[in-house]
């Protein structure tokens, strides 16, 4: 039975996805693809003000427009999204008395359809009296000009964190260096953007709510606890979900205000976000400074780095947490990354703002501080004349020492660190690459290449997405055979309907293809935390190995019993159960779920009735490392300040894989993302506090001919969880952006230039060359 | 995101449109709608009346006739790129073409639509004035025909009266001289940082007509010396720029010198990606 | 001025004759009105492709055409891609097979650009690939399978055409 269990037949194959004949098709149903008859639709009249007071609202001309059905403003649904023991304020789903950022939701309209919506939106006459906005991080800190909530500090968040020795370390170090490193907002724009569809279920008298969501059953307690509903009144169902990337980890005001107007109406009620509300008002993401002094010796060996970090983090906290805190608070604790740096001394100040509030977006504070830390190396590495990698081999941690508890306090896992960089450096050709600069530097090319060997928690107790540190799997071997297990998981392109069917086929001995995954109907699912956090491989995965295998002792025993053999002799695999070395001795496992479940009496005395139970797994590390590398190669038009990405390199460690296939297509989109990240993502505010990125005219994503071919090559240091699996979802965005902007940094060597801000663009580099 | 309401109308001929725009001034027409549509999603454009002249099929054509290149109003951005003729008489035009935006657009947008919309970074506006054609404008009286070099007025604006629209453009064969194009833009079509078309007369002088960097497209004559930085400087102050730092003049000079490199690449060459965006 | 127009509209060769009001996208007429969900909305601003049908064999935005401009036109959403049978396209399977779809939102404007793709020229390296596909946003791949899938139907591989 064992020897099975370690020979898997799924899991770490390239397995071909369940979900892609639907999604190619077009049968798939996505949120805006719910459609009943006589539903209504939301348009939201928005606020076009950063800081306002509302002296009035005027509804009547709306009221009256042809095709409304209601006009809601906070008076009606008078809901707040307040976490009230983290915070000192909350939202209120549609302003109340006050704006505080462009396009807060300020009125509902439900209608007969968007179009009517729209024109009724129009006939909303707010009265507002303009504020000074708080647009400043470092004016916000100190409450200048103003606060952006009466009763509350701007300061929403402030932590300070020093290394024993610190003090007396950083200035005994050799040399010293300090630099500022700035992100900009960016945010997830997920192909799909958000949207809520809620309906009241006559019958019952319950509310279905359909939710485009990373977490439907956090969503559903959200619900209910801010409607002061039963939460078995709200079934949540999440159909097919165009990407999440963390953004849509979030409790909306939207998605209130729709399920809140569903149940006043009695009527099916549905919003779609449009594009520009999307970029307005999906959470934003990476609004970091990083004010940092850094201390090493003449070989580069790091011994202390100091670090203010602050975050804006918007007009509110999102709900229920705020990603200002996600991004700074965690990113102080990995700052050292993959090195050996014995010191650190954090700073962290979280301020409010008249801004969309922060969120996540894949990586969170991933992105952010492995660009500071590779920069830092970088730095380093120029200021005493060695080649970055070679800075990077005297920091390496080394195998030998984990579990490694970094200057932050925090515990690695063990990991591939140093093997991955010497892997990925042969995987580009480093050892000649040196000198194919040179000589093209002579012909007035400008290539460079970058560096970033990254970690990456996964699997952490909470996150995002998961306020829960476990996942749980109900499992079914049906009557006929077949397996059904349903899941709290919430994917947004993940392939989970094929990586969990993997795990469980091997366990429980069926093929992949009779193994029916279900996930985001809270009516089917067991209680779960969702997609988040890079927690749906190990911990959800975990899960499914867990409930496969206690479903596969279920099916031996009682195999054991109908096939007249001992236990450890059975052996379950392609859908059949057999006496180890006597092949004839079967049983299908059909058979085996027809006797469980019709011919009970065949059943062994003590076995339950049934072929069902349910299973959960939570790791026993509170979090768990993966690691990698990326190693990038551009050029760099010095008259044009075009960047061209030409080659990349990822060798990853994310344990055992469960699909490589799956895996490396979450790697390539992680790195399209960072090229986004590096050089074209931004979401720009104007001194008035307007944003002016509200199109995709204006936010740029990466298109095809903006990425490379890339290469990828796995490394495997198993987990010491369910296995061995570690999360990776995030780790090819935290990676890449570091890589990238340290290519153009090496690039622009001659030029003295130091990439310091996240996006970097041709203007910036036009800029450098000139000064 | 969805339009505002309007009347639709289907024109079948240009004398319908010129009437209906009389009718309905704060209408619209409607051609390709590459650049109105996303407009009206917005609601920043909500005519009354729209008039879709997709129905003509008389401004559906291309015609050379050994000295003019007569192009209808509605030949399509794609259908410029992939025609034989004009990529062997007029091939500046033909890479210029594939510039524009990305397949579905120019599959749909229309020659004069964009020069009726008038972008200051598009490149058609900027071609037509390059290249010193004339544009065909039809109203009330009839079709007259205004230089392109007149045509244009500064951002987003032209000479049409609200009861005139565009029914073609008619380009004059290049003689000895050659053309060359170049743009800079953030993405594979995205709208111009800096284009240029650059004629070189191969007798020390030259025209550059820039986009992307001006409120309108001016052909400006130019000494082209080995060493020409000054020549692009001083044409460049002939210009309302967009932004006058250091960085763009010295990318739009840039853009100019690769223009001009360009014009002197024949065949395949002259094609080629690489031709235009690749570095020097 | 919101009066609805009847109007005829020829999806995937079968005729659908539909009211609309003549500010209806055809985008939200081809899913809403007619039940084709396959076509996807992912900006309305004309930028991130998901939208894309072919009208006359060729890509086109579905967000910037009117329904009622589309009368006379064949369109061709996703739908019509298997014309009826069971069976996945050759391009359909490639994507299978290559991974080259993540979420699934972008993919019905991919696989509708690579078919006019494949029609007007069968067999385009990767660079034409690329340029062709540069119109269609996908935000979870990175392109790369996509591209393979592709090549795979185009009867290249990728080292032939680097």
């Amino acid at each position: 039975m064992t020897e099975q269990a370690m020979r898997p037949q799924f899991m770490g194959a390239r397995v071909k996805r369940v979900e892609d004949p639907r999604l190619l098709t077009g049968q798939a149903r996505f949120l805006d693809d719910i459609d009943v008859p006589g539903m209504l639709e939301v348009a939201f009249v928005r606020s076009p003000y950063p800081a306002a007071r509302i002296m009035g609202i005027d509804t009547k001309a709306a009221k009256a427009a042809p095709g409304v059905r209601a006009v809601i403003a906070f008076e009606d649904c008078p809901v707040v999204l307040w976490q009230k023991d983290a915070y000192e304020v909350g939202q209120p789903v549609l302003a109340h008395g006050e704006v505080r950022y462009v396009g807060e939701p300020v009125v509902a309209i439900v209608a007969e359809n968007r179009y009517v919506a729209e024109d009724a939106a129009e006939l909303v006459t707010v009265h507002y009296e303009p504020l000074e906005p708080v647009l400043d991080m470092y004016r916000s800190i100190a409450e200048n000009p103003r606060r952006v909530h009466e009763n509350a500090s701007n300061v929403f968040f402030y932590k300070k964190y020093t290394t024993k020795g610190f003090d007396e370390a950083f200035p005994a170090a050799a040399h010293h260096l300090q630099e500022t490193f700035r992100t900009t907002r960016q945010t997830a724009v997920t192909l799909e953007p958000r949207g809520t569809a809620a309906m009241p279920d006559p019958a019952s008298g319950r509310m279905t709510v359909y939710a485009s969501t990373q977490s439907p059953h956090r969503i559903r307690g959200d619900l209910a606890e801010l409607l002061g509903w039963p939460e078995n009144q709200i079934r949540v169902i999440v159909p097919e979900v165009g990407g999440g990337f963390g953004m849509k980890a979030n409790t909306y005001p939207e998605d209130v205000v729709v399920v809140w107007a569903a149940h006043q109406l009695r009527k099916p009620v549905k919003w779609v976000s449009d594009r520009t509300e999307s970029l307005l008002t999906d959470v934003h993401a990476r609004d970091d400074i990083h004010e940092v002094e850094v201390a090493f010796e003449d070989d580069g060996r790091i011994i202390a780095i100091k670090d203010h970090l602050m975050a804006d983090g918007g007009a509110y906290p999102a709900y229920p947490f705020s990603g200002a805190v996600g991004e700074t608070s965690l990113a102080s604790r990995v700052l050292p990354g993959p090195y050996q740096i014995p010191y650190i001394e954090t700073e962290i100040h979280c301020t409010y703002s008249n801004k969309t509030p922060l969120g996540a977006y894949r990586g969170v504070w991933g992105p952010i501080a492995s660009f500071v830390q590779e920069g830092i190396v970088d730095r380093v590495a120029r200021a005493v004349g060695r080649d970055p990698a070679e800075v990077r081999r005297i920091n390496m941690i080394r195998p030998d020492q984990f579990p490694f508890r970094n200057a932050a306090g925090m515990v690695y896992d063990p990991g591939s660190y140093g093997e991955s960089m010497e892997e990925a450096l042969g995987l580009i050709g480093y050892d000649t690459f040196r000198t194919r600069q040179t000589e093209l530097r002579k012909e007035g090319i400008y290539r460079g290449i970058g560096i970033s060997v990254f970690v990456e928690p996964t699997a952490m107790a909470s996150s995002e997405a998961g306020s829960v540190g476990y996942e749980s799997v109900f499992i079914r071997v049906e009557p006929t055979g077949k397996v059904t297990a349903a899941f709290g998981l919430g994917p947004t392109g993940q392939g989970h309907e094929t990586t969990m069917a993997q795990l469980i086929a091997d366990q429980v001995g069926v093929n992949v293809e009779d193994v029916v995954i279900l996930h985001g109907d809270t009516d089917s699912a067991p209680f779960g935390g969702g997609t988040g956090g890079s927690r749906s491989g190990p911990i959800g995965g975990g899960a499914a190995l867990v409930a496969g295998r206690e479903m596969r002792q279920r099916l031996v025993k009682l195999a054991a019993h109908l096939l007249e053999a001992a236990e450890e002799d059975i052996e379950l695999g392609n859908g059949q159960a057999w006496v180890a070395g006597v092949p004839d001795r079967a049983m299908t496992i059909q058979q085996l779920a027809e006797i469980a479940y019709t011919h009970v009496k065949r059943i062994p005395a003590g076995m339950p009735i049934g072929l069902e139970l349910v299973a959960r797994y939570q790791p026993e590390r509170s979090v768990s490392f993966s690691n990698g590398t990326h190693v990038a190669e551009v050029d760099v038009d010095i008259r044009t300040g075009m960047v061209q990405v030409l080659n990349y390199v990822v060798v990853n460690d994310c344990g055992r894989l469960i699909n490589p296939l799956i895996v490396e297509g979450q790697i390539y989109g992680g790195v399209a993302q960072g090229i986004g990240s590096a050089f074209l993502e931004s979401l720009r505010y104007d001194e008035d506090g307007q944003l002016t990125t509200t199109s995709l005219m204006d936010y740029l994503l990466p298109e095809a001919t903006d990425v490379p071919r890339m290469m990828t090559k796995h490394l495997v240091t198993p987990s010491a969880g369910e296995g061995g699996i570690k999360g990776m979802g995030e780790g090819s965005l935290i990676g890449a952006p570091a890589a990238l902007v340290n290519a153009v940094s090496d690039a622009l060597e001659p030029f003295g230039v130091m990439v310091n801000r996240l996006p970097v663009t041709a203007e910036d580099i036009r800029q450098w060359i000139l000064a | 995101m969805k339009p505002a309401t309007f009347e639709y109308r289907k024109a079948t001929t240009v004398a319908d449109v010129v009437q209906w725009l009389k009718d309905a001034p704060d209408g619209k027409v409607i051609a390709g709608g590459q650049s109105l549509v996303p407009l009206m999603n917005f609601r920043l454009a909500r005519p009354s009346v729209l008039i879709d002249i997709n129905g003509i099929r008389a401004l559906h054509h291309v015609e050379y006739d050994g000295s003019t290149l007569d192009l209808g109003a509605l030949i399509h951005h794609q259908e410029i790129a992939d025609h034989p003729e004009i990529q062997k008489k007029f091939p500046v035009l033909t890479v210029a073409a594939r510039h524009i935006g990305h397949w579905a657009i120019r599959n749909r947008g229309t020659l004069g639509g964009s020069l009726a919309h008038a972008d200051p970074a598009s490149e058609w506006p900027a071609a037509m004035v390059a290249l010193q054609a004339e544009i065909d404008v039809q109203g009330s009286p009839g079709v007259h025909r205004v230089p392109a070099s007149e045509f244009f007025l500064g951002y987003y604006t032209t000479v049409l009266e609200p009861d005139e629209m565009i029914v073609g453009a008619r380009v004059p064969a290049t003689g000895a001289s050659r053309i060359g194009f170049a743009e800079v833009a953030r993405r594979t079509g995205d709208f111009a940082l800096a284009g240029a078309f650059v004629e070189d007369c191969l007798d020390g002088t030259g025209f550059v007509t820039w986009f992307g960097v001006s409120d309108k497209p001016q052909r400006i004559a130019v000494a082209l010396p080995p060493a020409r930085e000054t020549s692009w400087r001083e044409a460049l102050e002939q210009l309302t720029l967009n932004d006058v730092a250091e960085d763009k003049i010295a990318l739009a000079i840039e853009i100019a010198e690769r223009a001009l490199k360009h014009s002197a690449l024949v065949g395949a060459a002259y094609f080629g990606a690489h031709a235009i965006r690749g570095r020097d | 001025m919101s009066t609805k127009m009847p109007v005829n509209l020829t999806i995937n060769g079968e005729t659908f004759n539909v009211e609309v009001e003549p500010r209806w996208l055809l985008s939200d007429v081809i899913r809403h009105q007619v039940g084709l969900i396959g076509t996807h909305v992912g900006c309305e601003q004309g930028v991130c492709g998901a939208c894309t049908v072919l009208i006359d064999g060729k890509p086109e935005r579905s967000c910037l055409i009117f329904a009622v401009q589309a009368q006379g036109h064949q369109i061709t959403t996703v739908e019509g891609l298997t014309q009826n049978k069971p069976d996945l396209t050759p391009l359909q399977q490639a994507f299978q097979n290559h991974h080259a779809l993540q979420c699934g939102y972008c993919t019905p404007g991919m696989l509708l650009t690579a078919t006019a793709l494949l029609e007007t020229e069968p067999h385009p390296n990767e660079h034409r690939i690329r340029e062709a596909l540069s119109g269609n946003v996908c935000r979870c791949t990175g392109y790369q399978f996509i591209v393979d899938a592709i090549l795979e139907v185009a009867g290249d591989s990728k080292e032939a055409s680097r």
